[in-house]
């Protein structure tokens, strides 16, 4: 009877009759009132001890995130801190953050302790907490340093805040400006050359450009670019940072051997008779154009980033003869923008002498379109005139994701996938060979096509991949778990 | 500040700090939920630092703050506990003060569970954590564990049953050995 009572008590569903049994009992009964007491008892150090938990095993419940969090107390106790202004909190803890969990970085452990000295990471990314329970994850390359629990350094590398009522004025600073926060979810980037940004995902944030006398408030969706001492407005760049729950799948992909079994799968690749070409960014010459080297979806590899209009970069395979049948594929880690199209890739000789020229795109529904000059649609398929996936292909939040789109213009059909899965075909009624030849990654000479992101793995094969073989490359190139 | 009020702050923050488990867990076993005890606790951290230069050096912090948390728990009762389905008041009197006095077994409870944690198998141990999380959702949590959520709330009271076991055969055998 008393056990009854007491569970329905813990889980929130007892009736109010049945609360009067439990007060009457508990009133009644020394002995019920002490059972009661202690499984209360375990149900708190059960909740204390989750407080401190941390996952250190690859996740057995997929889709679980990875939260570990400071003692309670901590948040308590800078609840207090704030109230008597917060100073002394310094010299009473002598660690200003610790490392949750390093992914593919070496100069650091997960559980260790950062104080006031300087790091540097050369690849990978690492989630930290500090003492106020601020959560941190900052992708290589990087160098910084904490001056306090709530002041840090960033002289270049890419951070993401998440900052609780707690740590309210956490504060990054970077050689050309400072971003203070009020509670909030945020993002700075300081690139290797050039202006720091800030992103704000949720809430507020005051920037200030080093020189400048004015702050400005940012809200929710605002960015800016600390430029020459003067903060100017630029577009959200929704996905340019890693926060902490894709960490728990980055670092789970990484004990999976995923990296392993992507470099295999690449190695295959290369190898095939159909190949146009494959681009790893891995090679120490650079491809034409502008653009940021930056890391891509391993510890310490490569990617390029595209950050302004204009940004771009240039190849030219392919254009030695037509393609009856073209397979497209790349990994990328693209912005949602308002922006018409982003290029994944456009060539150059897109114009009426040259049908089957290929502009393969996202659009302002974050949809896939793979267009070919000169080819029509069948009439009446749905379609307004231009062969598009169902499916958005850009997540809200930042995520690595495999794009496929597969040509074959004899059987006069395109076929979309997103993340190794089916997801549409368009039939077309005329179907020109594909062509390819000169062309631009992120955006196009002619008319601007802005791609505000990172492309890594680029695939342009040519020969029509099966519906195993596109689930095989996401599934081997998949960075997460 | 001067030198004097900052050796009280830092007095007052060593012993709350070192307290604040102890409080926590009192608060807990008055109130229905967790959470409950997040929102009193918050309450408890400012008055016991408002009313801290009424303790006398020297005295029990842990039972000069259960009397303050005693107090605020009621307060929260009678504020905001009114449309819920709460302990009376005469109850909590009563559990408040006689967890007070058995504090000292309590506690070795408390830090007996570690113990029989390591002997809960890995995966049930992981998801008795996921289901503690600060802001965890049962639901969430039932769910990819391929239990209703009814049938996840019985497996959490058989799990706490167990670990109740295991924790009082353990002090027993401690007192013994």
């Amino acid at each position: 009877m008393s056990t009854k009572l007491i569970e329905a008590y813990l889980d929130g569903t007892i009736t109010a009759p049945e609360m009067q049994q439990l007060n009457a009992l508990l009133l009644a009964d020394p002995n019920a009132r002490r059972e009661f007491a202690e499984e209360l008892n375990v149900d708190s150090a059960l909740a204390a001890m989750a407080a401190g938990w941390t996952k250190d095993e690859a996740p057995v419940v997929r889709q679980t995130k990875w939260r570990t969090s400071s003692p309670r107390w901590i948040a308590a106790a800078a609840s207090v801190a704030l109230l008597l202004g917060g100073w002394w909190w310094q010299d009473s803890q002598s660690a200003f953050a610790t490392v949750e969990k390093a992914a593919g970085v070496v100069e650091m452990a997960d559980g260790s302790s950062l104080r006031a000295e300087s790091h540097e990471i050369k690849a990978g990314s690492v989630a930290l907490i500090t003492a106020h329970g601020a959560r941190i994850v900052i992708e290589a390359p990087a160098e910084f340093r904490f001056e306090s629990a709530q002041r840090l350094h960033m002289k270049r590398g890419r951070l993401a805040a998440d900052v609780p009522p707690a740590a309210k004025g956490f504060t990054v600073i970077t050689p050309t400006g400072d971003a203070v926060d009020l509670g909030t979810r945020f993002g700075v980037d300081v690139p290797s050359s050039g202006a720091a940004e800030v992103h704000v995902f949720q809430g507020e944030v005051i920037a200030k450009a080093s020189g400048a006398n004015a702050k400005q408030s940012l809200r929710t969706g605002d960015a800016v670019t600390f430029d020459q001492g003067a903060n100017t407005v630029r577009e959200l760049r929704s996905s340019a940072f890693i926060q902490a729950d894709e960490m728990s799948e980055l670092t789970a992909g990484l004990a999976a051997g995923q990296r392993a079994r992507a470099e295999s799968a690449l190695a295959k690749l290369k190898n095939d008779p159909a190949l146009i070409t494959l681009l790893d960014f891995e090679s120490t010459d650079e491809l034409p154009g502008v653009y940021r080297r930056v890391q891509g979806r391993w510890p310490g590899s490569h990617a390029p980033e595209f950050v302004n209009v204009g940004d771009h970069l240039k190849l030219d395979v392919g254009g030695d003869h037509d393609w009856p049948k073209l397979t497209l594929a790349a990994w990328v880690r693209l912005d949602r923008l308002g922006a018409p199209y982003q290029s994944l890739l456009h060539t150059d000789g897109w114009d009426s002498s040259n049908p089957g020229q290929a502009h393969w795109m996202v659009t302002h529904h974050a949809t896939m379109r793979l267009a070919l000059r000169a080819n029509t649609l069948v009439p009446g398929s749905g379609e307004q005139y231009e062969a598009d996936s169902l499916t958005p292909v850009l997540p809200e939040q930042g995520r690595w994701v495999h794009l496929a789109s597969v040509y074959d213009s004899q059987a006069r059909t395109v076929r979309f996938y997103l993340n190794g899965r089916f997801d549409k075909e368009v039939r077309f009624e005329v179907a020109h060979p594909a062509r390819l030849g000169p062309a631009q990654i992120g955006n196009w000479n002619r008319d601007d096509r802005k791609l505000s992101g990172r492309v890594d793995e680029l695939l342009l094969l040519g020969r029509a991949m099966s519906d195993d073989e596109i689930r095989a490359l996401h599934a081997a190139g998949n960075p997460y778990r | 500040m001067s030198p004097a009020e900052t050796e009280r702050h830092h007095r007052f923050l060593r012993s709350f700090t070192a307290h604040e488990p102890a409080i926590r867990a009192h608060v807990r076993r008055l109130v229905p939920a967790r959470a409950d005890a997040d929102d009193v606790m918050q309450e408890i951290s400012v008055v016991l630092w408002e009313k801290f230069d009424s303790f006398r050096d020297g005295a029990d912090f842990k039972a000069w703050a259960f009397g303050v948390a005693r107090f605020e728990v009621l307060a929260w009762l009678r504020d905001r506990g009114r449309d819920r389905l709460v302990l009376d008041e005469e109850v909590i009197t009563k559990i408040a003060e006689e967890t007070t006095a058995d504090e000292p077994r309590l506690e070795q409870q408390r830090e007996a569970l570690e113990h029989c944690m390591k002997k809960v198998p890995g995966y049930q141990r992981e998801l008795l954590m996921q289901a503690y999380q600060p802001e965890s959702r049962i639901q969430e949590v039932a769910q990819g564990s391929g239990r209703t959520v009814a049938g996840f709330y019985q497996w959490l009271h058989r799990m706490r049953k167990l670990l109740l076991e295991c924790i009082r055969r353990a002090l027993t055998q401690e007192v013994a050995s």
